[in-house]
């Protein structure tokens, strides 16, 4: 009994599924795909509303535009790679041994299957199983499974659904197939009208030292795929793992809510396809190619490894709604970086901590309502300048406990910008300040600290410091610090002490 | 068993198809609180601020208020938890905040702004940052997982805060019960009324110089002028309004060696 199994899939109409596999909105709509340069495209792949319609494969687009309510897109190279590479990554669950015999606008790839039985049960429910993958991720395909390599591949080609071939049938299960599905030269497929050869089964039943007589060698390759006793050898291909899906849509799109339903169906395929390999999406880069020929570019980071859609898409959501494409959108493309998921061990003790993906949502909404670089955590810089600080993103890390600090001291409450203030001095120390609106009287006056720095670049300083108690006209008493700026001798109200 | 006792069982007995446990004292509940770190305000609130409501520390400027909530920050964040700073008025200084002991790889700040506005100046766009500031809190809540959230009004004029529905104030009560999160609101006066768990009220009592010429710290005073859960208090008696109040002192991060 042999061992080798072999399941091929095909996907007809390849051009059109791959345009029409991620644009749900166009579920039902009869779709014609165009391929050549105009005026000379002609049809070269449709869906069944399209073959229906009475659209047919090599009609010109003034053939096709005269059968009503049929949609013409122009045939995408780049989908259709995005596509076969969804494709065979939904295979490759299957069975890591692939090997790829697209040919034509169809897509076709056959599985060695050998072994599987124990994994996934016998050769129908694989085929079943597979097929509602497929199914699952947007092709419309034909499974054939079967002990030769070829049988499976011409059978697929053939059938609707899955057809499985049992070990010693193909001959006959190959019999109705035409000549023609043999890929022959147009030379010998009219040499074969000419005696009267239509199916596999009437060249099977030919003699095969006279058709080798007749028509060389490559007659007995011939009646060997007919007969289902062509010997090949596999050659598993090695499918490169690029998280990518493209989308170019047939007119330019200026609605948020169309370009986030094409999103959400694209990172759905996305984090498949990762969680396939059991690792989640670390970051989605967008890539829009806008009317006009401009370009923009935006990168959801979540903070940490996921293949939640949901909160993927609210993610891309409030970024673009903060960072929107400045024309219509012609074509989106949408890469990933694969990680590794999350793990976190949870404690029963560990200090109560926000949920890093509900953070990262909060913040966009945050950035959203006060700015981009408004929110966040502030990290103090290397240096002596006053009020050196810049904003980090925030991110949850747990944290150790750690000792606490000196004591308690007091805090400053910065006003943004300083306010500039007049001051009258006594001697050299503030004796009367007034901001433009109050007049504050100088109890006592701590200074002068001086500080000053980069002397040598654009970005110098060189100020004076003064810790200042005061008193208003109405009896309140305020703790200032008041700096003098010895570059242009402006005196500025920079913090209250609180 | 006493006659009081037997009279008491006797008539919880008669009741309890209507009342339950009609003369016993309801349970006490323990609320879980927050030190502030400053061991007279701990002592004032019988343990620090609590967790799951909000507490207002209020008064003028340059009385302290910053201080306290750092110093509580500064506990939490040390305890490993994260907390938040919604800033109002974009006034927060993080050199003093890591003076204080704040950790600032565990604060998220939330830095409003004040609408630009041209011509004349509209009560919406006064109360612009006010707005981001409440939105702002409202998701923090809702997110979770922050052991503080310090709401800081204490820059925004009295008459602008007053503004403030109390219907959002209730809603953050609400809020910051379910997410177990302490909601410290600083201001010039109290404006969440009856839903704030803790009113503190801060005022500045004088200056500590050395030698006259360097600001060494201040000292504060600080009284509690509301205390909805006090721990000791349920079922007993609520403490003599002498102990409502005690002072503090903060010093200069320039002053090393004193603990407060």
């Amino acid at each position: 009994m042999s061992t080798e199994l072999y399941a091929a899939v095909h996907a007809a109409e390849f051009p059109a599924q791959a345009l029409l596999r991620l644009r749900g909105d166009l579920a039902g709509q009869a779709v014609a795909v165009l391929e050549g340069r105009a005026p000379l495209e002609r049809v070269c792949a449709m869906n069944r509303a399209a073959r229906t319609a009475g659209a047919a494969l090599g009609m010109t687009r003034l053939e096709a535009e005269a059968v009503g309510g049929v949609l013409l897109l122009a045939r995408s190279s780049e989908a259709e790679a995005g596509a076969r590479a969804a494709l065979l990554e939904c295979a490759a669950a299957f069975s890591p041994r692939i090997e790829d015999a697209s040919g034509g606008t169809e897509c076709m790839c056959v599985l060695d299957i050998g072994g599987t039985e124990r994994l996934f049960g016998s050769p129908e429910t694989v085929a079943g199983r597979l097929r509602g993958a497929l199914l699952a991720a947007g092709f419309r395909v034909s499974i054939a499974v079967s002990g030769n390599f070829d049988a499976a591949r011409l059978k697929s080609a053939a059938a609707r659904g899955v057809a499985v071939i049992a070990v010693g049938e193909e001959a006959q299960a190959l019999a109705r197939l035409p000549v023609g599905s043999l890929g022959l030269t147009e030379e010998v497929a009219e040499t074969f009208a000419l005696w009267g050869i239509r199916t596999l089964g009437e060249l099977a039943a030919l003699p095969e030292v006279e058709l080798v007589a007749r028509l060389g060698q490559a007659a007995r390759v011939w009646r060997g795929l007919a007969l289902g006793t062509a010997s090949h050898a596999f050659q598993p291909m090695e499918a490169e793992f690029a998280l990518k899906e493209f989308c170019d849509f047939e007119t330019p799109v200026e609605e948020m809510e169309s370009l986030l339903f094409v999103g959400g169906r694209m990172v759905d395929c996305l984090a498949g396809r990762a969680a396939g390999r059991a690792l989640s999406l670390a970051s989605v880069s967008l890539h829009f190619e806008l009317a006009g020929g401009r370009v923009h570019r935006r990168v959801i980071r979540p903070a940490l490894p996921t293949v939640d859609r949901k909160f993927l898409l609210k993610l891309m959501q409030l970024d673009l709604a903060a960072h929107p494409p400045q024309a219509a959108v012609k074509a989106l493309t949408m890469t990933a970086v694969a990680g590794y998921a999350n793990k976190v061990q949870l404690g029963l003790f560990a200090p109560q901590m926000p949920e890093p993906s509900r953070v990262d949502v909060t913040i966009a909404r945050l950035k959203a309502i006060a700015g981009e670089e408004r929110v966040g955590s502030p990290v103090l810089e290397d240096s002596h300048r006053p009020v050196a600080f810049r904003m980090e993103g925030f991110q949850v890390v747990p944290a150790r406990e750690e000792a606490g600090g000196e004591g308690i001291r007091m805090a400053l409450r910065r006003l943004r910008p300083a306010a500039a203030v007049r001051v009258v001095l006594r001697g050299e120390t503030p004796a009367i300040f007034h901001d433009g609106l109050r007049s504050y009287a100088v109890t006592e006056a701590f200074g002068p600290w001086r500080s000053s720095g980069h002397w040598w670049a654009l970005g110098n300083w060189d100020a004076e410091e003064w810790d200042v108690l005061a008193e208003m006209q109405d009896g309140a008493r305020v703790a200032c610090l008041l700096v003098l700026d010895r570059g242009d001798g402006i005196w500025r109200l920079e913090a209250l002490y609180d | 068993m006493t006659n009081a006792s037997a009279l008491r069982r006797e008539i919880e007995h008669a009741l309890e198809h209507r009342f339950p446990a009609a003369l016993t004292p309801a349970q006490k509940t323990i609320h879980e609180t927050y030190a502030t770190g400053i061991a007279a305000v701990d002592a004032l609130l019988e343990g620090g601020l609590p967790v799951g409501a909000i507490s207002e520390v209020t008064g003028p400027e340059c009385s302290g208020r910053t201080s306290l909530a750092l110093s509580l920050v500064a506990g939490r964040t040390h305890g490993g938890q994260v907390c938040a700073w919604v800033d109002a008025e974009d006034a927060l200084d993080p050199e003093s905040a890591a003076a204080c002991g704040v950790s600032l790889r565990q604060l998220l700040w939330v830095r409003c702004r004040r609408v630009a506005g041209t011509g004349k100046v509209t009560a919406k766009a006064r109360m612009g940052h006010v707005d981001q500031a409440l939105r702002a809190t409202d998701l923090l809540l809702a997110a979770g997982g922050f052991a503080a959230i310090v709401l800081d009004l204490g820059g925004t004029a009295v008459e602008d805060a007053r503004r403030i529905p109390l219907a959002t104030w209730f809603r953050f009560r609400q809020a910051a019960d379910r997410a177990r999160s302490c909601v410290v609101v600083l201001g010039r006066a109290s404006y969440a009324q009856s839903s704030a768990a803790a009113v503190l009220k801060c005022a500045p009592l004088r200056a500590q110089t050395a030698g006259g010429t360097v600001l060494r710290g201040f000292e504060y005073s600080v009284a509690r002028e509301r205390q909805r859960f006090v721990p000791g208090a349920a079922g007993g008696r609520k403490p003599p309004a002498s102990t409502w109040n005690a002072p503090w002192s903060a010093t200069g991060a320039w002053v090393r060696g004193e603990r407060g």
